[in-house]
Formats: C-alpha cells, structure tokens, sequence
C-alpha cells in the first residue's frame, strides 16, 4: 500500500463520499436490501482476525515491528479470518434481519455511524481502491452500548450509475471481542 | 447454601443458583476446574520446538508449548518473582519467554534461566526450584491436549471413554488426522460457562426455533427421524444423524451441507467426496453413516462437528465467560481447500457468524434470568424425556433422541457430585 493518496479531483473525491454517505444512511436507516443493490454480485466481503503476537527481537527499531498488518488473518493466511463472505452471506444477513427470529436484533438495535477519511489509493482500470475509516455506535435494546471502530478497504467499480463495491476488508479495532457480535454490516 | 438444594435427584430441576451464585462457583473451581481433565490446545498448533499457544485452566493462564525436546509443556504463565505474565501473545516461537518487571527469563519448558539481579547480591537463589509453576499432568489423544492439577488423575484415554468412539468416527476419516486453524475466535459474554457447553452438548432441539430465521424446518425433521443422543459418561455426550444406507454420498459425506463446499469449487466437493469414499475402510460402516452435529466433553470442551469447529467456555466469574473457537480442517488437505473448509466453520459460528449471534444472545438473556430474585423456588425444568434412554445395540452409551434432555441431567448429576465433594472445605 502507498504511503500517500492519489491526487484526485475534488468532484471524484466528493463522488467517493457521496457513495460512502449514501451507504451509511442506508445502513443505519436499515435500508438493508437497497445496500445490497450496492454492491457487485461477485463481492467478497471479509474481517481479517486480529491477533496478539510477540514483537520480534529482530525487528526492533523497524516499522515491521508493531506493524498493522502481522496482527491480521486475512483471507489469504492459514489462520481464520472472522469473516470471508460472498453475496450469498450478506444476503442471508439482510433477509435474516426483515424476520422476527433474528433475536439478537428483535428489537432492532439502534446504530449510527461516521464514515470519514475517504482516501482514493490506487485505480487500476474501473477498479478503485479506497481507503476509510468509521465509528459505529451500537445500542441494542436491554443490553449495553457498543463503540465499533474500523478501517474499511474497499474496491470499488465505477459505472455508468455510480460505484458498486467488489472488495470490502474490515479491520476491526479490536482487543478482545466483546461486542456482542461481529456480524454487523459494516 | 446446600449442594443437594440446588440439582434433585434425578436432575431434572436445576436451581437458578447454579448459574449466578458466587459461592457455587467458588465450589466449581476446586471442585471440577482444579481436578477435571481440561482441554489446552491441539498438537498442530505447536508443531516445531519453541512453538507456543495461550490456554487457560478455568481463569488459570497456562503457556503449552513444544519444547527443544520436542516434548509437550504447559506451565503456568505466572512469573515466580512477582506473578506478572511472562507471556503476553496469543502464539508465537520463541527461546525465552522475559517477564516485562524484572527481566527474569524462562526457557520455552518453563525453566528459570536468569535472574539480572543475581550478580549483585551474595546468596544466589536456587533457580531450579523457581521455574513456572508446571501443569501437573499433561496427556494427549489424536493431537488434542489437556492439563490436569490433579496429579492422581485417572489417565486421559479413560477420562474420555467411550467418547473416542464417537470422536474418532470424524478424526478417523483423515490419513494425516486433523489440525486447528491460526489462533482462537475469543469473544467476551455475560453469561455462565455452563449454557455454551449444554447448548454445544446436545441441545439441537433449540436449532428450528431459535435459528428459524436461517435454518429451515426440514432439518429440524430429518433430525427428528434420524437423529440420536448419546451419552457416553455423565457431561460427555455427542449427537449426530446416522444417515440410511442407501443414502447418495453427497448426502453423507462430511463438510458437504456447509458454505464452504456449498460456494467452494468443484474441486473442493470431490476431496469431501473423495474422504467419504474411504469412510467405510477406516471407520466402519456405521460410523460413515454417521454425520455429527454436537460433541461435548466434561467440562468445557465442545466439538461442533457439522460446523468442523472446536470450542472451549472459559468461566470468568458466574456472569462472564470467555469463549474461544477454532476451524478445524483435514491436516492433509491442500491449503486452498483448508481456506475454503474454514468458511464451514466461518459463516455460521464465531463471534461473526450468522447462527451464533442468536446462541450468544439467548445465552446472556439466560443468565438475566438466572440471576433474578424472587423466584428460586421455580427452578429450571429438566425434565424432558426423563427415563427414556437405553442402551443400544451398536452406539455406545446411553442413547435416546435429540428431544431428550438426559445429556443435561447427567451432566449436572456429575456436577453436582464433583461440587459435593469439596463441600464443606474439603
Ligand atoms: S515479576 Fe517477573 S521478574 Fe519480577
Ligand atoms: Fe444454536
């Protein structure tokens, strides 16, 4: 990944946090089946694990050492990533959500996120690579309130009708899970 | 507070004080985590010397590691100078392991090798004595590993009995065995340790109803016609479907019903078809009919067969528990298949998983009301199917069907009876 985003237009930028606008109120307005018309049917949707490791004696002083990425399991690792999901898991989540037996949401908790620092990585072809960041606050009835805080990596396509997500890596900030579940729709 | 208050007889009312009482817990510690055999991590996950996993014996930290012997260690992760943790990551390799206060350091085995500040004092302290407090007993069968403080424990393979039966009708099936997948799913919930592990130990009647959003009702009837219960030992129990014999082996083969191989690619259903295919060669005819769904042995080991996934409830106090999963997949299985198997395991289970979110929430909602007052003389009904299980003429145990809750009462016989032993300051 580069250090720096690409120099972009001010409306392409102002398009990427349009979409990201977009989709945030439709999620927290549990819009849940127009999201899903955001994104391209061959999406893959994945939360790498976040694990504890040992910092490296070898690698002392270097930025590797306490770098982001060793604490993940991501889809490509032999570990087990929290989530590795294709259309067909978000839209069992979604229909999931439009009935009653889905107690863990019955009453639906009450959610409300910021997205922000949208930044434009890489374009290769359609495909845009976006970076963002957001905090989503999780109130569930009879239970407690929960803070989620991430970063999203996104591929995006961009069409005729706006953009439509290929790609989307959660990094969930995470020590200990103790949300009630990382299952949300982030 | 009496421990023949809380369980009756036949075990089939169950006291709310049994799942939100500090004292029972207090009893529950001594009298089942410091003396049961308890899982700590399976063989895979320390394969070369100087590997290492976190476990934990009730709230008990515990390092398994493979030492430069090549033998299997576990110590308490608890330095001897002041108690800090010497180890502080999930997993890794490593020599040493430096407690962060002073810099005393162990070897991977637990041995004290230094103390800085011994060279200036005069009288040199016996490291020998002062290494990591060792788990006392340390056993294994089929890759899985347990720890014992109980030094007269009976030996592992008979703790488990005639649970290898059933276990060995999944491990069986792989030349190479099975291995776990990266570190533990670890997640945090306010509930009791005890309702993951009944849930994971036979309950599968909850699964059409409290998953009807997910799981459609005709699973819940082909459980109903071919499904079976089994309890091997009191709090051992497994629960499967034995599929007909004229069953098509997409039907029975193993992995088949999950995401993994619903989404995976042809590749990955002809490996599943090609394991069933050898079933009947290495596990005998009826264990290839058998197809799992949930295992459980005493007292917090559960196995979810169906979902390839094991699972431990750490208790953290009445009210909390720390509950940790892994991906299990076939250790000789090539790594793109292991990364689509896991999905099996992925999508359903774990703290992220589709059908686990209604568990995890039931069982916080259950703990509420367990923890209520003003209604301890309407204990908890455990009475379903009481009496209705027998012996069989070919599945070891006690066997009856899925409705009956035998598998809860027998776990709580025992624990009722390992409570009473410590009763009283024992
Ligand atoms: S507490 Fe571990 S070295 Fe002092
Ligand atoms: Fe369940």
């Amino acid at each position: 990944m580069t250090t720096v985003s690409l120099q972009t237009t001010p409306e392409e930028q102002r398009a990427l946090e349009r979409f990201y606008f977009h989709e945030a109120r439709l999620l927290d307005n549990r819009q849940y089946r127009q999201w899903l018309a955001l994104l391209c049917p061959d999406i893959s949707y994945r939360l790498p694990a976040r694990t504890n490791l040992m910092v490296d004696n070898r690698q002392r002083g270097c930025e590797d050492m306490i770098s982001v990425e060793r604490e993940l399991e991501g889809a490509d690792s032999l570990g087990c990533p929290l989530r590795e999901e294709t259309y067909v898991h978000l839209m069992l989540r979604v229909e999931r959500a439009f009935k009653v037996n889905s107690w863990s949401e019955n009453p639906p908790p009450r959610t409300r996120r910021i997205v922000g620092n949208v930044e434009l990585m890489a374009r290769k072809g359609e495909a845009l690579e976006v970076l963002s960041n957001f905090h989503l606050f999780y109130a569930r009835p009879g239970s407690a309130d929960f803070l989620y805080s991430g970063q999203r990596r996104d591929t995006l396509l961009a069409g005729s009708d706006g953009y439509r997500l290929r790609q989307r890596d959660v990094v969930l900030d995470y020590a200990d899970i103790n949300f009630p579940t990382v299952g949300l729709l982030f | 507070m009496r421990v023949a208050d809380l369980v009756n007889d036949d075990a089939s009312l169950i006291s709310r004080r049994c799942w939100a009482d500090q004292q029972v817990y207090e009893l529950e510690k001594r009298g089942i985590f410091g003396r049961a055999w308890l899982f700590l991590g399976h063989e895979s996950q320390i394969r070369e010397p100087g590997d290492f996993v976190q476990a934990y014996m009730c709230e008990t930290p515990v390092i398994l590691a493979r030492g430069g012997d090549g033998g299997i260690h576990a110590s308490i992760n608890s330095c001897t100078h002041r108690g800090l943790p010497v180890c502080r990551a999930s997993h890794g390799n490593t020599r040493r392991f430096v407690c962060p206060y002073h810099s005393w350091s162990y070897t991977v085995e637990g041995d004290l090798v230094t103390i800085p500040q011994e060279s200036e004092v005069r009288c040199k302290p016996d490291k020998s004595a002062l290494g990591l407090k060792r788990v006392p007993r340390v056993e294994s069968w089929r890759g899985l590993v347990f720890g014992s403080f109980d030094e007269a424990i009976i030996p592992l393979e008979d703790y488990l009995g005639d649970m290898r039966f059933y276990l060995d009708a999944f491990f069986g099936r792989f030349p190479g065995g099975i291995e776990f997948l990266g570190a533990p799913h670890r997640w945090v919930m306010d509930a009791n340790w005890k309702l993951p592990v009944e849930n994971q130990l036979g309950d599968v009647n909850h699964g059409a109803f409290l998953h009807a959003a997910i799981i459609p009702r005709e699973i819940q009837q082909q459980i109903e016609a071919i499904g079976y219960s089994a309890v091997t030992a009191p709090g051992h129990g497994a629960t499967f479907r034995l599929m007909p014999e004229d069953a098509p082996v997409d039907e029975v083969a193993w992995g088949m019903e999950g995401m993994g191989a619903i989404l995976g690619t042809d590749e990955v259903r002809q490996y599943l078809r090609d394991v069933q295919a050898q079933a009947a060669e290495r596990v005998g005819d009826l264990r290839a009919r058998m197809k799992g769904l949930t295992y459980g042995i005493y007292p917090n080991l559960s196995f979810l067969w169906s979902n390839t996934s094991f699972k431990v409830s750490h208790p953290r106090g009445p009210g909390k528990v720390e509950y940790w999963s892994w991906a299990v997949v076939p250790a000789d299985a090539p790594d793109t298949i292991k990364q689509t198997l896991r999905r099996n395991y992925s999508s359903f289970f774990g703290p992220g998983g589709i059908l686990e979110q209604e568990d995890s929430e039931v069982w916080v909602q259950q703990y509420r009301g367990a923890s209520i007052d003003f209604a301890d003389d309407r204990p908890f009904f455990y009475g379903l199917g009481l009496g209705e299980e027998a012996g069989h003429p070919q599945l070891p145990g006690l066997v009856s069907v899925t409705a009956n809750e035998f598998y809860a009462r027998h776990f709580f016989r025992r624990w009722r009876d390992d409570l009473q032993s410590v009763e009283g300051g024992q």
